[in-house]
């Protein structure tokens, strides 16, 4: 597929780096030469250096024949005026970050009027993402598949866990949930299990099932944590803002804190139901002042990583039950050992909604029949939903029949609503939905799961 | 004290760790090459047979020892994928280095060159396209070892890597350095975002043109045999200049040859970016480009001169253009084909052609020299200087094809420029303590390290370079090298990258 993506900022350079991944024919612009310099040195694309929202350049960087054009520069506006140029060239998708809140309301104006295919507001999102971690506390991370009927939920093993030096085939005898631990971290590496798979200390583990289950399953594991009442969150900027706003719906008790008064005055305004403070919340005696013993939850989202990392490293010290860090660069490995369980990057979040629809735009032209696709730790596991097509040849034949890759499971299957929670003796149907874990392997296609040859 | 010097010496070893270069990448690649060129030797095989020589044997064995190191090379698997442009520079100079000392071998295992220098010298003029040989008599030689010799010029032109590129099933983005590093010119673009497609598409033009060159040749009115139509075709393609005759293009006596040669030579030395944007049906953009422009005039301002200048002297005014035009374009596009004995035109003629040997063919060319854009830069640069001397308040910047170059692009050219220079002085001093005139020991390193070929005096059209010593077929060797390559990836190996240093 032709890609143009207009600004190489730091979304930019995330979407670069996985849709050359993915095999497209990706163009860059970018007004700064040597940032479209670098990206043509890492990544297997054409740069145009330039300013992308003038039809001279867009032309250059081919938007008459393109089919998706993502503009993701430092200014809505130019997003949007690059998008209207775009598609009036002749570029069948658009897709535009616009991030300002004044025109987060607009979006079906955008969309419907101006012709934006797609908005994404990686603030938002990411919002969103924190949100339904801090509603399920019990996990690092949570991600839905089929309309909601199965998630995957990711926790770390901490030391007084029992799954700690249990073999994988003891796991299902002792604890009977309906559950399956499809993906383990350890380190840097990640490892698909097999029933021999001993999980250790420190590992974080994937697991799919229904909710209920996955919540029965934490409750027996004594991994599960109750309620969050009390919030905290450190930084009132965009994310902060939304943040807050989708929480105080709920019965909740949010204090934000943000050091510029001017922006603690606006927040007042726009927001009800959450105690606004003004102060340095990275300040160890104002956290401390401000009850961070009595919170259920912190949330860092400060525009600086480093000190969002020292927050909530603070924060775990003092048993803060979830602790949430927002970190810019993602791509340090060692941040997944530093002992901090979630961790949020806007880029990440923007990125993979991104490229998930740019896998649903692949099914709409292609054979291919992905519903839904993570990237989990870092773009090393990916999960996908499939719809088993109706020409599929292996019908009836059991999982242990299957000639399939290795470092790959079939997480379950949903037949008729209910959910199966597959081991060899299974099959896969015409028909079926199926969730498919694989760690190295990209599969864009239900048939790639099988061997070569 | 004591503290400073342990924070410093932290600091060093640190910095040489980061600079630790990915061999295990660097060799699993040059397996690779080592390997296609084993592969492509099955073509002379092929003549080989066709015309029933010995030779066969001979190629056998280089293709065996070729197999072997390459996947001896092959099998040491990376570590870690990631390169960077000093592994690209490198990769691409130790393959020309490694591909030249196995090329060779088939000349010297023949006997058709006994000394196993000389076939290295011969080796390395046809892979850089420069087209000087030790050879006195050609046509003596076996047609497979001929085919070769045409062959090298071919494989040479585009370059190998960026053949190899082509072909391997998964090419990473990185490896865009190793393109740079072995396409000729200041910048490097790619045509489409694929690096792969990239490297496809230059090498179907180039070889649909050389198939058209071929047939013109062969179907034509000089009824020239189907071998040396292909061999011609191979040595003009590569812009580089052996011919299968004793007396190069002369020896056909047809002018209908002469200008079918000296168009396309000229071709050959266009940016074959633009015959893409021609492909594409923009041909409007192709034909403004200022690089192609300065070329183009070039060749016509020369060609103008040289030919009322010989017309001056004795020759009719139709040979004396139909002459002036070949050898422009033979020596510009650094060809160095010769359709008569220029070494006796007046000196005139002959200070303009060797101007035109520096300034060589466009950038992403097969041609050598130092680049017709490099040379336009080198100039507006010097025009700005001047005028910012009279006026030390001006500001501007140098633009070409209508766009600010940008300066560290600018000083690196100039750079280039004042290295290019250097070499060229330094390697005629080495050669000239052979004692042979100032014009054959100037002019043989100018043509080599411009990749043209003929030089004047005892290195003209009708001399060879087979009377020189060893340490000068050394020189002249590394500087076809660095000519071709373009300094930088060979003078890493002067660098301290190269040098494995013990840190206490």
């Amino acid at each position: 597929m032709n890609i143009i993506i207009v600004g190489m900022g730091k979304l930019g350079m995330t979407l670069t780096s996985q849709l050359s991944g993915e095999n497209h024919d990706v163009v860059v612009v970018d007004i700064n030469g040597s940032v479209v310099t670098n990206t043509v040195d890492s990544y297997d694309v054409m740069g145009i250096c330039g300013n992308g929202s003038t039809v001279e350049i867009l032309r250059e960087a081919g938007a008459k024949k393109a089919k998706l054009l993502i503009a993701c520069t430092g200014s809505d506006e130019l997003n949007i005026l690059c998008c209207t140029f775009a598609k009036n060239l002749g570029t069948e998708y658009t897709i535009a970050r616009v991030r300002n809140p004044d025109y987060a309301t607009q979006t079906q104006f955008l969309r419907e009027k101006i012709g934006i295919n797609m908005i994404v507001n990686p603030e938002y999102e990411t919002a969103n993402e924190i949100s339904r971690i801090i509603r399920f506390p019990s996990v690092a991370s949570l991600d839905s598949f089929a309309r909601g009927k199965v998630e995957m939920a990711r926790i770390v093993l901490h030391s007084d866990n029992p799954l700690c030096d249990m073999q994988i085939s003891e796991i299902r005898k002792k604890f009977k949930a309906n559950v399956i631990i499809c993906a383990v971290q350890r380190g840097n590496s990640v490892y698909i299990p097999g029933g021999k798979f001993e999980l250790k200390r420190e590992d974080s583990i994937n697991i799919t099932g229904t909710r209920t289950e996955i919540s029965t399953f934490l409750k027996q594991t004594g991994v599960y944590k109750h309620r969050i009442k009390n919030v905290m969150i450190i930084g009132g900027g965009k994310i902060g803002f939304y943040l807050s706003e989708l929480l105080s719906d709920t019965s909740r008790n949010i204090k934000l804190i943000d050091s510029d008064p001017a922006r603690c005055h606006d927040l007042t305004n726009a927001l009800t139901d959450v105690s606004i403070i003004c102060g340095d919340g990275t300040d160890q005696a104002i956290l401390d002042e401000q009850g961070l013993d009595n919170q259920d939850a912190l949330v860092a989202l400060t525009g600086i990583d480093e000190e969002n990392i020292v927050v909530s490293l603070y924060a775990e010290s003092k048993n803060v039950k979830k602790v949430i860090a927002k970190v810019n660069r993602h791509s340090y490995s060692i941040l997944n050992n530093i002992g901090l369980e979630t961790l949020v990057s806007p880029q990440n979040v923007a990125g993979s909604l991104v490229t998930r629809y740019v896998r649903a735009l692949e099914n709409s032209s292609g054979s291919a029949n992905i519903q839904t696709l993570y990237k989990l730790v870092g773009g090393k596991i990916e999960a996908a939903e499939f719809i088993v097509p109706q020409n599929w040849a292996h019908n009836d034949e059991t999982i242990k029949e299957m000639n399939l890759k290795s470092n790959l499971i079939v997480a379950c299957i949903i037949r008729n609503g209910k959910v199966i929670y597959p081991n060899g003796d299974d099959c896969i149907n015409s028909g079926d939905n199926v969730v498919i874990v694989t760690a190295g392997n990209s599969i864009k296609e239900l048939h790639d799961i099988f061997k070569l040859g | 004290m004591s503290r400073r010097a342990t924070v410093s010496r932290n600091f060093t070893t640190s910095s040489n760790w980061g600079e630790i270069l990915n061999y295990r990448k660097i060799f699993n690649n040059l397996g690779i090459i080592l390997l296609v060129e084993a592969a492509l030797m099955v073509l002379p095989v092929i003549v080989a047979i066709a015309y029933r020589e010995k030779t066969i044997l001979y190629f056998l064995i280089t293709m065996g020892f070729l197999a072997a190191t390459g996947a001896l090379f092959t099998h040491m698997k990376p570590q870690k994928e990631s390169i960077y442009a000093r592994e690209g520079y490198i990769t691409v100079a130790l393959a020309w280095l490694l591909m030249s000392l196995f090329g060779a071998l088939p000349f010297f295992l023949s006997g058709s060159i006994p000394n196993y220098m000389d076939a290295f010298f011969e080796t390395v003029s046809g892979f850089t396209t420069t087209g000087s040989t030790i050879l006195s008599d050609i046509e003596s030689l076996p047609r497979s070892i001929l085919f070769w010799r045409a062959f090298t010029h071919f494989i040479g032109g585009m370059g190998i890597l960026v053949f190899v590129i082509a072909i391997i099933p998964k090419a990473e983005g990185q490896a865009i350095h190793i393109m740079r590093a072995e396409v000729p010119g200041p910048t490097v673009g790619k045509l489409v975002s694929k690096i792969k497609a990239s490297a496809r598409i230059l090498y179907a033009i180039y070889i649909g043109m050389t198939a058209v060159l071929v047939m013109l040749l062969y179907f034509g009115p000089s009824h020239m045999p189907m071998f040396e139509s292909i061999t011609n075709a191979f040595a003009t393609a590569g812009t580089g200049g052996f011919c299968v005759l004793n007396n190069s293009i002369e020896g056909y006596h047809s002018h209908y040859a002469e200008i079918v040669i000296g168009i396309f030579m000229m071709l050959f030395g266009v940016n074959f970016n633009l015959y893409y944007l021609i492909l594409k049906k923009r041909a409007g953009q192709a034909l403004k480009d200022e690089e192609l422009r300065w070329y183009l005039s070039t060749v016509a301002v020369a060609t103008l001169i040289i030919g009322l200048d010989l017309m001056f002297t004795k020759f009719s005014p139709a040979d004396a253009f139909r002459l002036s035009f070949f050898q422009v374009s033979s020596i510009i596009s650094t060809t160095g084909f010769s359709s008569t004995d220029f070494d006796i035109w007046p000196t005139l003629s002959k200070v303009i052609l060797i101007l035109l040997m520096f300034i060589g063919g466009c950038s992403g060319s097969t041609g050598g020299g130092m680049k017709v854009s490099r040379i336009a830069v080198v100039f507006k640069s010097s025009a700005r200087s001047i005028r910012k001397a009279v006026n030390p308040r001006s500001v501007e910047t140098i633009k070409l094809n209508g766009r600010p170059v940008d300066e560290e692009t600018v000083n690196g050219i100039i750079g280039y420029f004042a290295m290019f220079v250097l070499l060229t002085a330094f390697s005629v001093f080495i050669v000239s303590f052979e004692g042979k005139g100032l014009d054959t020991s100037s002019t043989a390193v100018f043509a080599c390290i411009n990749n043209v070929g003929p030089g004047l005096a005892g290195v003209g059209p009708s001399g060879n370079f087979s009377h020189f010593s060893l340490l000068s077929k050394a020189v002249l060797s590394f500087d076809m090298l660095a000519g071709r390559l373009e300094l930088i990836p060979v003078f890493m190996f002067f660098t301290r990258y190269m040098i494995p240093r013990k840190t206490s």
